[in-house]
Protein backbone atom coordinates (compact mmCIF):
# COMPACT_ATOMS: atom_id res chain seq x y z
CA UNK A 1 0.00 0.00 0.00
CA UNK A 2 2.84 2.39 0.87
CA UNK A 3 4.44 1.47 -2.44
CA UNK A 4 1.17 2.36 -4.20
CA UNK A 5 0.95 5.71 -2.49
CA UNK A 6 4.54 6.55 -3.28
CA UNK A 7 4.05 5.59 -6.92
CA UNK A 8 0.86 7.64 -6.90
CA UNK A 9 2.75 10.62 -5.51
CA UNK A 10 5.38 10.37 -8.25
CA UNK A 11 2.69 10.25 -10.93
CA UNK A 12 0.52 12.79 -9.12
CA UNK A 13 3.27 15.41 -8.97
CA UNK A 14 3.63 15.09 -12.72
CA UNK A 15 -0.12 15.37 -13.21
CA UNK A 16 -0.08 18.51 -11.10
CA UNK A 17 2.68 20.12 -13.12
CA UNK A 18 0.94 19.03 -16.31
CA UNK A 19 -2.28 20.73 -15.27
CA UNK A 20 -0.53 23.89 -14.11
CA UNK A 21 0.40 24.93 -17.63
CA UNK A 22 -3.15 24.36 -18.85
CA UNK A 23 -4.99 25.87 -15.89
CA UNK A 24 -2.97 29.11 -15.88
CA UNK A 25 -3.68 29.81 -19.53
CA UNK A 26 -7.35 29.09 -18.99
CA UNK A 27 -7.65 31.13 -15.81
CA UNK A 28 -5.78 34.06 -17.28
CA UNK A 29 -7.09 34.22 -20.79
CA UNK A 30 -10.13 31.98 -21.06
CA UNK A 31 -8.18 29.83 -23.49
CA UNK A 32 -8.45 26.06 -23.48
CA UNK A 33 -5.30 24.85 -25.19
CA UNK A 34 -6.04 21.42 -26.66
CA UNK A 35 -2.62 21.35 -28.35
CA UNK A 36 -0.94 21.36 -24.95
CA UNK A 37 0.10 17.70 -25.13
CA UNK A 38 1.57 18.18 -28.59
CA UNK A 39 3.69 21.05 -27.27
CA UNK A 40 5.06 18.62 -24.69
CA UNK A 41 5.80 16.10 -27.45
CA UNK A 42 7.55 18.72 -29.59
CA UNK A 43 9.71 19.66 -26.61
CA UNK A 44 10.47 15.98 -25.95
CA UNK A 45 11.51 15.39 -29.57
CA UNK A 46 13.69 18.51 -29.57
CA UNK A 47 15.47 17.20 -26.47
CA UNK A 48 15.84 13.73 -28.03
CA UNK A 49 17.25 15.08 -31.32
CA UNK A 50 19.58 17.47 -29.48
CA UNK A 51 20.99 14.57 -27.46
CA UNK A 52 21.37 12.55 -30.68
CA UNK A 53 23.23 15.48 -32.22
CA UNK A 54 25.72 15.35 -29.37
CA UNK A 55 24.41 18.24 -27.25
CA UNK A 56 25.06 17.66 -23.51
CA UNK A 57 21.97 16.45 -21.64
CA UNK A 58 21.32 19.56 -19.53
CA UNK A 59 21.73 21.91 -22.47
CA UNK A 60 19.49 19.67 -24.57
CA UNK A 61 16.82 19.92 -21.89
CA UNK A 62 17.10 23.71 -21.79
CA UNK A 63 16.76 23.84 -25.59
CA UNK A 64 13.70 21.57 -25.39
CA UNK A 65 12.02 23.72 -22.72
CA UNK A 66 12.67 26.88 -24.72
CA UNK A 67 11.24 25.16 -27.79
CA UNK A 68 8.06 24.46 -25.78
CA UNK A 69 7.92 28.09 -24.70
CA UNK A 70 8.48 29.23 -28.26
CA UNK A 71 5.51 27.18 -29.48
CA UNK A 72 3.43 28.95 -26.82
CA UNK A 73 4.56 32.33 -28.13
CA UNK A 74 3.83 31.29 -31.72
CA UNK A 75 0.28 30.31 -30.69
CA UNK A 76 -0.11 33.74 -29.11
CA UNK A 77 0.94 35.48 -32.31
CA UNK A 78 -0.96 33.26 -34.77
CA UNK A 79 -4.06 31.15 -34.20
CA UNK A 80 -5.01 32.81 -30.90
CA UNK A 81 -5.27 36.23 -32.57
CA UNK A 82 -8.91 35.81 -33.62
CA UNK A 83 -9.66 34.27 -30.22
CA UNK A 84 -8.51 37.43 -28.42
CA UNK A 85 -11.28 39.41 -30.10
CA UNK A 86 -13.96 37.30 -28.43
CA UNK A 87 -15.02 37.11 -24.81
CA UNK A 88 -16.61 34.70 -22.40
CA UNK A 89 -17.98 31.42 -23.79
CA UNK A 90 -17.37 32.08 -27.51
CA UNK A 91 -13.74 32.74 -26.64
CA UNK A 92 -13.34 29.43 -24.81
CA UNK A 93 -15.09 27.54 -27.60
CA UNK A 94 -13.10 29.11 -30.43
CA UNK A 95 -9.82 28.52 -28.60
CA UNK A 96 -10.82 24.91 -28.02
CA UNK A 97 -11.71 24.34 -31.69
CA UNK A 98 -8.66 26.07 -33.13
CA UNK A 99 -6.15 24.42 -30.82
CA UNK A 100 -7.85 21.04 -31.27
CA UNK A 101 -7.44 21.43 -35.02
CA UNK A 102 -3.84 22.44 -34.51
CA UNK A 103 -3.22 19.43 -32.29
CA UNK A 104 -4.36 17.12 -35.13
CA UNK A 105 -2.07 18.90 -37.58
CA UNK A 106 0.94 18.72 -35.27
CA UNK A 107 0.30 15.11 -34.29
CA UNK A 108 -0.23 14.08 -37.91
CA UNK A 109 2.98 15.75 -38.93
CA UNK A 110 4.98 14.25 -36.07
CA UNK A 111 3.68 10.74 -36.66
CA UNK A 112 4.40 11.07 -40.38
CA UNK A 113 7.93 12.39 -39.92
CA UNK A 114 9.04 10.79 -36.67
CA UNK A 115 6.88 7.68 -36.17
CA UNK A 116 9.34 5.78 -34.01
CA UNK A 117 11.13 8.56 -32.14
CA UNK A 118 10.78 8.97 -28.43
CA UNK A 119 12.49 10.69 -25.53
CA UNK A 120 13.78 8.44 -22.81
CA UNK A 121 16.22 9.87 -20.32
CA UNK A 122 17.96 7.15 -18.36
CA UNK A 123 18.99 8.17 -14.87
CA UNK A 124 21.73 5.86 -13.56
CA UNK A 125 21.72 4.52 -10.01
CA UNK A 126 19.09 1.76 -9.79
CA UNK A 127 16.83 2.16 -6.77
CA UNK A 128 16.82 3.93 -3.43
CA UNK A 129 14.74 2.76 -0.47
CA UNK A 130 12.08 5.23 0.70
CA UNK A 131 10.05 4.05 3.73
CA UNK A 132 11.23 0.56 2.90
CA UNK A 133 10.03 0.76 -0.67
CA UNK A 134 12.64 0.62 -3.43
CA UNK A 135 12.08 3.67 -5.69
CA UNK A 136 13.82 4.17 -9.00
CA UNK A 137 16.22 7.10 -9.01
CA UNK A 138 14.55 8.35 -12.20
CA UNK A 139 11.21 8.61 -10.39
CA UNK A 140 12.79 10.37 -7.44
CA UNK A 141 14.68 12.85 -9.59
CA UNK A 142 11.55 13.56 -11.63
CA UNK A 143 9.58 14.20 -8.43
CA UNK A 144 12.36 16.36 -7.03
CA UNK A 145 12.44 18.53 -10.16
CA UNK A 146 8.66 18.84 -10.06
CA UNK A 147 8.64 19.87 -6.40
CA UNK A 148 11.35 22.47 -7.00
CA UNK A 149 9.35 23.79 -9.95
CA UNK A 150 6.22 24.10 -7.83
CA UNK A 151 8.19 25.92 -5.14
CA UNK A 152 9.59 28.31 -7.75
CA UNK A 153 6.10 28.92 -9.19
CA UNK A 154 4.76 29.55 -5.68
CA UNK A 155 7.48 32.12 -4.94
CA UNK A 156 7.03 33.76 -8.33
CA UNK A 157 3.28 34.19 -7.95
CA UNK A 158 3.39 35.13 -4.27
CA UNK A 159 6.29 37.53 -4.08
CA UNK A 160 7.26 39.02 -7.43
CA UNK A 161 5.45 42.00 -8.84
CA UNK A 162 5.13 40.25 -12.21
CA UNK A 163 3.68 37.15 -10.57
CA UNK A 164 1.19 39.25 -8.62
CA UNK A 165 0.23 41.06 -11.81
CA UNK A 166 -0.53 37.71 -13.45
CA UNK A 167 -2.72 36.74 -10.48
CA UNK A 168 -4.49 40.08 -10.61
CA UNK A 169 -5.67 39.33 -14.16
CA UNK A 170 -6.97 35.92 -13.04
CA UNK A 171 -8.73 37.59 -10.09
CA UNK A 172 -10.33 40.50 -11.93
CA UNK A 173 -9.23 41.54 -15.40
CA UNK A 174 -10.86 44.99 -15.31
CA UNK A 175 -9.34 45.67 -11.91
CA UNK A 176 -5.96 44.61 -13.25
CA UNK A 177 -6.26 46.99 -16.19
CA UNK A 178 -7.27 49.82 -13.85
CA UNK A 179 -4.00 49.50 -11.94
CA UNK A 180 -2.01 49.45 -15.18
CA UNK A 181 -1.49 45.71 -15.77
CA UNK A 182 -1.46 44.84 -19.50
CA UNK A 183 -3.50 41.63 -19.72
CA UNK A 184 -2.25 40.65 -23.18
CA UNK A 185 1.36 40.91 -22.03
CA UNK A 186 0.59 38.71 -19.04
CA UNK A 187 -1.11 36.18 -21.30
CA UNK A 188 1.91 36.07 -23.62
CA UNK A 189 4.17 35.48 -20.63
CA UNK A 190 1.94 32.68 -19.35
CA UNK A 191 1.67 31.03 -22.78
CA UNK A 192 5.46 30.95 -22.84
CA UNK A 193 5.58 29.59 -19.29
CA UNK A 194 2.92 27.03 -20.16
CA UNK A 195 5.01 25.78 -23.10
CA UNK A 196 8.06 25.51 -20.86
CA UNK A 197 6.04 23.57 -18.26
CA UNK A 198 4.71 21.23 -20.97
CA UNK A 199 8.32 20.58 -21.96
CA UNK A 200 9.34 20.03 -18.35
CA UNK A 201 6.56 17.48 -17.90
CA UNK A 202 7.79 15.64 -20.98
CA UNK A 203 11.37 15.65 -19.67
CA UNK A 204 10.51 14.45 -16.16
CA UNK A 205 8.08 11.89 -17.52
CA UNK A 206 10.79 10.53 -19.80
CA UNK A 207 12.88 9.74 -16.73
CA UNK A 208 10.18 7.24 -15.72
CA UNK A 209 8.77 6.02 -19.03
CA UNK A 210 9.50 6.91 -22.69
CA UNK A 211 7.56 9.85 -24.15
CA UNK A 212 6.78 9.00 -27.78
CA UNK A 213 5.28 10.81 -30.75
CA UNK A 214 1.76 9.62 -29.88
CA UNK A 215 1.73 10.83 -26.27
CA UNK A 216 0.15 14.24 -26.98
CA UNK A 217 -3.54 13.45 -26.67
CA UNK A 218 -3.22 11.53 -23.43
CA UNK A 219 -1.13 14.34 -21.93
CA UNK A 220 -3.85 16.86 -22.82
CA UNK A 221 -6.61 14.63 -21.45
CA UNK A 222 -4.78 14.07 -18.16
CA UNK A 223 -4.11 17.81 -17.89
CA UNK A 224 -7.79 18.60 -18.52
CA UNK A 225 -9.01 16.14 -15.89
CA UNK A 226 -6.63 17.48 -13.26
CA UNK A 227 -7.53 21.07 -14.18
CA UNK A 228 -11.24 20.38 -13.74
CA UNK A 229 -10.69 18.74 -10.35
CA UNK A 230 -8.24 21.37 -9.12
CA UNK A 231 -10.18 24.42 -10.19
CA UNK A 232 -9.54 26.57 -13.23
CA UNK A 233 -6.75 29.07 -12.79
CA UNK A 234 -5.45 27.67 -9.51
CA UNK A 235 -1.85 26.42 -9.31
CA UNK A 236 -2.36 25.18 -5.75
CA UNK A 237 -5.51 23.40 -6.97
CA UNK A 238 -3.57 21.73 -9.78
CA UNK A 239 -0.92 20.57 -7.29
CA UNK A 240 -3.47 19.16 -4.85
CA UNK A 241 -5.66 17.56 -7.53
CA UNK A 242 -2.61 16.08 -9.24
CA UNK A 243 -1.51 14.30 -6.08
CA UNK A 244 -4.99 13.05 -5.22
CA UNK A 245 -5.65 11.80 -8.77
CA UNK A 246 -2.16 10.32 -9.02
CA UNK A 247 -2.81 8.19 -5.98
CA UNK A 248 -6.33 7.25 -7.15
CA UNK A 249 -4.87 6.26 -10.50
CA UNK A 250 -2.16 4.00 -9.13
CA UNK A 251 -4.35 2.42 -6.47
CA UNK A 252 -7.16 1.77 -8.97
CA UNK A 253 -4.71 0.30 -11.46
CA UNK A 254 -3.28 -2.00 -8.81
CA UNK A 255 -6.51 -3.20 -7.22
CA UNK A 256 -8.75 -3.33 -10.27
CA UNK A 257 -6.61 -3.10 -13.37
CA UNK A 258 -4.86 -0.48 -15.39
CA UNK A 259 -7.68 -0.49 -17.95
CA UNK A 260 -9.93 1.04 -15.30
CA UNK A 261 -7.60 3.74 -13.99
CA UNK A 262 -8.36 6.40 -16.61
CA UNK A 263 -12.07 5.76 -16.08
CA UNK A 264 -11.56 6.26 -12.35
CA UNK A 265 -9.95 9.64 -13.04
CA UNK A 266 -12.86 10.66 -15.27
CA UNK A 267 -15.29 9.56 -12.53
CA UNK A 268 -13.36 11.67 -10.03
CA UNK A 269 -13.57 14.65 -12.37
CA UNK A 270 -17.31 14.12 -12.96
CA UNK A 271 -17.95 13.83 -9.21
CA UNK A 272 -15.99 17.02 -8.63
CA UNK A 273 -18.14 18.90 -11.11
CA UNK A 274 -21.30 17.55 -9.47
CA UNK A 275 -20.25 18.30 -5.90
CA UNK A 276 -18.00 21.33 -6.30
CA UNK A 277 -18.37 22.82 -9.80
CA UNK A 278 -15.51 25.30 -9.32
CA UNK A 279 -13.07 22.50 -8.44
CA UNK A 280 -11.14 21.96 -5.20
CA UNK A 281 -9.57 25.41 -5.07
CA UNK A 282 -11.34 27.25 -7.90
CA UNK A 283 -13.36 30.42 -7.51
CA UNK A 284 -17.11 29.77 -7.32
CA UNK A 285 -18.99 32.03 -9.71
CA UNK B 1 -5.93 68.78 -16.66
CA UNK B 2 -8.79 66.76 -18.12
CA UNK B 3 -10.82 68.03 -21.03
CA UNK B 4 -13.64 65.98 -22.50
CA UNK B 5 -15.05 67.20 -25.79
CA UNK B 6 -18.26 66.02 -27.48
CA UNK B 7 -17.86 62.52 -26.12
CA UNK B 8 -20.40 59.89 -27.14
CA UNK B 9 -20.21 56.35 -25.85
CA UNK B 10 -22.37 53.30 -25.33
CA UNK B 11 -22.70 49.60 -25.91
CA UNK B 12 -22.99 47.68 -29.21
CA UNK B 13 -23.58 50.79 -31.28
CA UNK B 14 -26.21 52.33 -29.04
CA UNK B 15 -24.91 55.49 -27.48
CA UNK B 16 -25.88 56.04 -23.87
CA UNK B 17 -23.97 59.29 -23.50
CA UNK B 18 -24.25 61.94 -26.20
CA UNK B 19 -21.91 64.81 -26.92
CA UNK B 20 -20.71 65.25 -23.36
CA UNK B 21 -18.21 68.05 -22.77
CA UNK B 22 -16.65 68.96 -19.45
CA UNK B 23 -13.30 69.79 -17.95
CA UNK B 24 -11.42 69.73 -14.68
CA UNK B 25 -8.41 71.80 -13.66
CA UNK B 26 -5.61 70.74 -11.34
CA UNK B 27 -6.65 70.97 -7.68
CA UNK B 28 -10.38 71.08 -8.40
CA UNK B 29 -13.07 68.72 -7.22
CA UNK B 30 -15.74 68.33 -9.89
CA UNK B 31 -18.92 66.29 -9.62
CA UNK B 32 -21.09 64.77 -12.31
CA UNK B 33 -24.52 64.32 -10.79
CA UNK B 34 -27.52 62.57 -12.20
CA UNK B 35 -30.06 59.91 -11.38
CA UNK B 36 -29.62 56.18 -11.80
CA UNK B 37 -29.34 55.35 -15.51
CA UNK B 38 -28.42 58.87 -16.59
CA UNK B 39 -25.17 57.57 -18.12
CA UNK B 40 -22.63 58.51 -15.45
CA UNK B 41 -21.01 55.07 -15.40
CA UNK B 42 -20.84 54.86 -19.19
CA UNK B 43 -19.29 58.32 -19.32
CA UNK B 44 -16.64 57.43 -16.74
CA UNK B 45 -15.86 54.11 -18.37
CA UNK B 46 -15.26 55.92 -21.64
CA UNK B 47 -13.05 58.51 -19.93
CA UNK B 48 -10.99 55.86 -18.13
CA UNK B 49 -10.58 53.64 -21.20
CA UNK B 50 -12.60 50.65 -20.00
CA UNK B 51 -14.98 51.44 -22.85
CA UNK B 52 -13.93 52.98 -26.14
CA UNK B 53 -15.73 56.16 -27.06
CA UNK B 54 -17.65 56.17 -30.32
CA UNK B 55 -17.08 59.88 -30.87
CA UNK B 56 -15.27 62.82 -29.34
CA UNK B 57 -11.98 63.39 -27.54
CA UNK B 58 -10.60 63.04 -24.06
CA UNK B 59 -7.50 65.12 -23.41
CA UNK B 60 -5.50 64.36 -20.29
CA UNK B 61 -2.67 66.82 -19.74
CA UNK B 62 -3.03 67.86 -23.36
CA UNK B 63 -2.75 64.33 -24.71
CA UNK B 64 -5.64 62.64 -26.54
CA UNK B 65 -6.36 59.45 -24.58
CA UNK B 66 -9.74 58.64 -26.09
CA UNK B 67 -8.41 55.59 -27.94
CA UNK B 68 -6.15 54.34 -25.14
CA UNK B 69 -7.11 51.23 -23.17
CA UNK B 70 -7.59 51.53 -19.38
CA UNK B 71 -4.16 50.07 -18.53
CA UNK B 72 -2.40 52.84 -20.47
CA UNK B 73 -4.65 55.59 -19.08
CA UNK B 74 -3.84 54.35 -15.58
CA UNK B 75 -0.10 54.50 -16.33
CA UNK B 76 -0.47 58.12 -17.42
CA UNK B 77 -1.63 59.10 -13.93
CA UNK B 78 -5.41 58.83 -13.91
CA UNK B 79 -6.77 56.38 -11.32
CA UNK B 80 -10.34 55.21 -11.78
CA UNK B 81 -12.35 53.70 -8.92
CA UNK B 82 -15.42 52.08 -10.52
CA UNK B 83 -18.66 51.57 -8.61
CA UNK B 84 -18.07 47.79 -8.74
CA UNK B 85 -14.59 48.41 -7.27
CA UNK B 86 -13.00 45.51 -9.16
CA UNK B 87 -10.78 44.46 -6.29
CA UNK B 88 -8.72 41.25 -6.31
CA UNK B 89 -10.88 39.20 -3.91
CA UNK B 90 -8.53 36.31 -3.15
CA UNK B 91 -5.53 38.53 -2.66
CA UNK B 92 -4.71 40.21 0.63
CA UNK B 93 -5.31 43.87 1.35
CA UNK B 94 -1.56 44.39 1.21
CA UNK B 95 -1.30 42.68 -2.19
CA UNK B 96 -4.17 44.79 -3.52
CA UNK B 97 -2.37 47.93 -2.38
CA UNK B 98 1.00 46.80 -3.77
CA UNK B 99 -0.65 46.13 -7.14
CA UNK B 100 -2.07 49.63 -7.04
CA UNK B 101 1.46 50.92 -7.60
CA UNK B 102 2.07 48.60 -10.57
CA UNK B 103 4.25 48.73 -12.69
CA UNK B 104 6.30 50.56 -10.07
CA UNK B 105 7.41 49.32 -6.67
CA UNK B 106 5.08 50.49 -3.93
CA UNK B 107 6.37 53.60 -2.27
CA UNK B 108 6.60 53.39 1.56
CA UNK B 109 5.47 56.98 2.09
CA UNK B 110 2.44 56.53 -0.18
CA UNK B 111 1.51 53.32 1.61
CA UNK B 112 1.85 55.08 4.96
CA UNK B 113 -0.39 57.95 3.84
CA UNK B 114 -3.03 55.53 2.50
CA UNK B 115 -3.00 53.64 5.80
CA UNK B 116 -3.20 56.93 7.69
CA UNK B 117 -6.26 57.87 5.64
CA UNK B 118 -7.84 54.43 6.17
CA UNK B 119 -6.55 53.04 9.50
CA UNK B 120 -8.98 50.15 9.12
CA UNK B 121 -6.96 48.84 6.20
CA UNK B 122 -3.85 48.65 8.35
CA UNK B 123 -5.66 46.28 10.74
CA UNK B 124 -6.62 44.08 7.79
CA UNK B 125 -3.45 44.00 5.72
CA UNK B 126 -3.26 40.21 5.70
CA UNK B 127 -6.97 39.62 5.15
CA UNK B 128 -8.36 38.67 1.73
CA UNK B 129 -10.09 41.60 0.07
CA UNK B 130 -13.15 39.48 -0.78
CA UNK B 131 -13.90 38.77 2.88
CA UNK B 132 -14.19 42.42 3.90
CA UNK B 133 -17.33 44.50 4.41
CA UNK B 134 -18.60 46.87 1.72
CA UNK B 135 -17.24 49.92 3.52
CA UNK B 136 -13.81 48.37 3.88
CA UNK B 137 -13.80 47.31 0.24
CA UNK B 138 -14.59 50.87 -0.77
CA UNK B 139 -11.67 52.10 1.33
CA UNK B 140 -9.40 49.53 -0.28
CA UNK B 141 -10.55 50.52 -3.78
CA UNK B 142 -9.70 54.16 -3.10
CA UNK B 143 -6.48 53.19 -1.33
CA UNK B 144 -5.41 50.99 -4.24
CA UNK B 145 -6.10 53.84 -6.66
CA UNK B 146 -3.96 56.20 -4.57
CA UNK B 147 -0.96 53.87 -4.50
CA UNK B 148 0.07 54.92 -8.00
CA UNK B 149 0.24 58.56 -6.84
CA UNK B 150 -2.28 59.64 -9.47
CA UNK B 151 -2.63 63.21 -10.61
CA UNK B 152 -6.35 62.71 -11.16
CA UNK B 153 -8.62 60.51 -9.07
CA UNK B 154 -11.88 59.51 -10.78
CA UNK B 155 -14.59 57.89 -8.68
CA UNK B 156 -17.86 56.43 -9.90
CA UNK B 157 -20.52 56.46 -7.17
CA UNK B 158 -18.29 55.93 -4.15
CA UNK B 159 -21.44 55.70 -2.01
CA UNK B 160 -22.76 52.62 -3.87
CA UNK B 161 -23.91 49.89 -1.55
CA UNK B 162 -22.89 51.75 1.58
CA UNK B 163 -25.09 52.59 4.56
CA UNK B 164 -25.53 56.38 4.99
CA UNK B 165 -22.90 56.68 7.73
CA UNK B 166 -20.34 54.74 5.73
CA UNK B 167 -21.08 56.78 2.61
CA UNK B 168 -20.44 59.91 4.63
CA UNK B 169 -17.19 58.44 5.93
CA UNK B 170 -16.14 57.73 2.34
CA UNK B 171 -16.73 61.38 1.47
CA UNK B 172 -14.86 62.50 4.60
CA UNK B 173 -11.83 60.64 3.21
CA UNK B 174 -12.26 62.36 -0.15
CA UNK B 175 -12.40 65.70 1.63
CA UNK B 176 -9.06 64.94 3.29
CA UNK B 177 -7.61 64.14 -0.13
CA UNK B 178 -9.02 67.37 -1.52
CA UNK B 179 -7.32 69.30 1.27
CA UNK B 180 -4.07 67.58 0.38
CA UNK B 181 -4.50 69.02 -3.11
CA UNK B 182 -5.78 65.97 -4.98
CA UNK B 183 -7.73 66.63 -8.17
CA UNK B 184 -10.96 64.63 -7.95
CA UNK B 185 -13.71 63.88 -10.46
CA UNK B 186 -16.69 62.13 -8.90
CA UNK B 187 -19.99 60.84 -10.23
CA UNK B 188 -22.76 60.57 -7.70
CA UNK B 189 -26.51 60.19 -7.48
CA UNK B 190 -26.61 61.09 -3.80
CA UNK B 191 -26.20 64.71 -4.70
CA UNK B 192 -25.82 66.24 -1.22
CA UNK B 193 -22.79 64.00 -0.61
CA UNK B 194 -21.13 65.09 -3.85
CA UNK B 195 -21.94 68.73 -3.14
CA UNK B 196 -20.22 68.46 0.24
CA UNK B 197 -16.80 68.26 -1.44
CA UNK B 198 -17.20 69.73 -4.94
CA UNK B 199 -16.16 73.09 -6.32
CA UNK B 200 -18.17 72.70 -9.52
CA UNK B 201 -20.50 70.27 -11.13
CA UNK B 202 -22.32 69.06 -14.21
CA UNK B 203 -25.79 67.55 -14.35
CA UNK B 204 -26.19 64.51 -16.59
CA UNK B 205 -29.73 63.69 -17.69
CA UNK B 206 -30.61 60.95 -20.18
CA UNK B 207 -27.04 60.92 -21.44
CA UNK B 208 -26.86 64.67 -21.99
CA UNK B 209 -25.16 67.29 -19.88
CA UNK B 210 -28.07 69.60 -19.19
CA UNK B 211 -26.60 72.03 -16.70
CA UNK B 212 -23.33 73.13 -15.23
CA UNK B 213 -22.10 75.58 -12.66
CA UNK B 214 -20.42 76.04 -9.33
CA UNK B 215 -21.71 73.92 -6.49
CA UNK B 216 -23.31 77.02 -5.00
CA UNK B 217 -25.18 77.84 -8.22
CA UNK B 218 -26.35 74.27 -8.66
CA UNK B 219 -27.48 74.02 -5.03
CA UNK B 220 -29.55 77.17 -5.55
CA UNK B 221 -31.11 76.01 -8.82
CA UNK B 222 -34.82 75.27 -8.28
CA UNK B 223 -34.80 72.36 -10.76
CA UNK B 224 -31.87 70.71 -8.98
CA UNK B 225 -33.40 71.36 -5.60
CA UNK B 226 -36.61 69.56 -6.46
CA UNK B 227 -35.08 66.77 -8.54
CA UNK B 228 -31.99 65.86 -6.51
CA UNK B 229 -32.13 67.54 -3.13
CA UNK B 230 -35.66 66.66 -2.18
CA UNK B 231 -36.60 70.29 -1.71
CA UNK B 232 -39.72 71.55 -3.43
Amino acid sequence: MIANILDGLVFGLQLGLLATGLTLVYGLGGILNMAYGQIAVIAALVVAFSIEAGVPLLLAIVIGLLAGGLVGLILDQTILRPVYRLHEEPRVLLSLLLTLGLSFVIEGFLIWQFPLDALSIRIPGGTIDILGVPMRTGSLLASGITLVTFAALFLFFRYTSLGMAVRSVIENEEGARLVGVRPNQMLRLILFLSGVLAGLVAVTRSMVTPVDTHAGLSITVFALIVTVVGGLGSVAGAFLAGIILGIINVVAADFIGSYISLIMLLVAAALTILIRPAGLLGVPE
Amino acid sequence: MLEVKNLSAGYSGNNVVHDASFNIEAGEVVMIIGSNGAGKTTLFKAVSGLLSASKGQVHFDGRDISQLPAEEVSRLGMSFVPAERHLFPRMTVRENLVLGAYPHRPDADTLASVLALFPRLEERLTQHAGTMSGGEQQMLAVGRALMSKPRLLVLDEPSTGLAPLLAQAAYEALRVLQQQGMTILVAEQQVPLAMSISDRGYVLENGLISLQGTTKELAANPGIRSAYLGVS
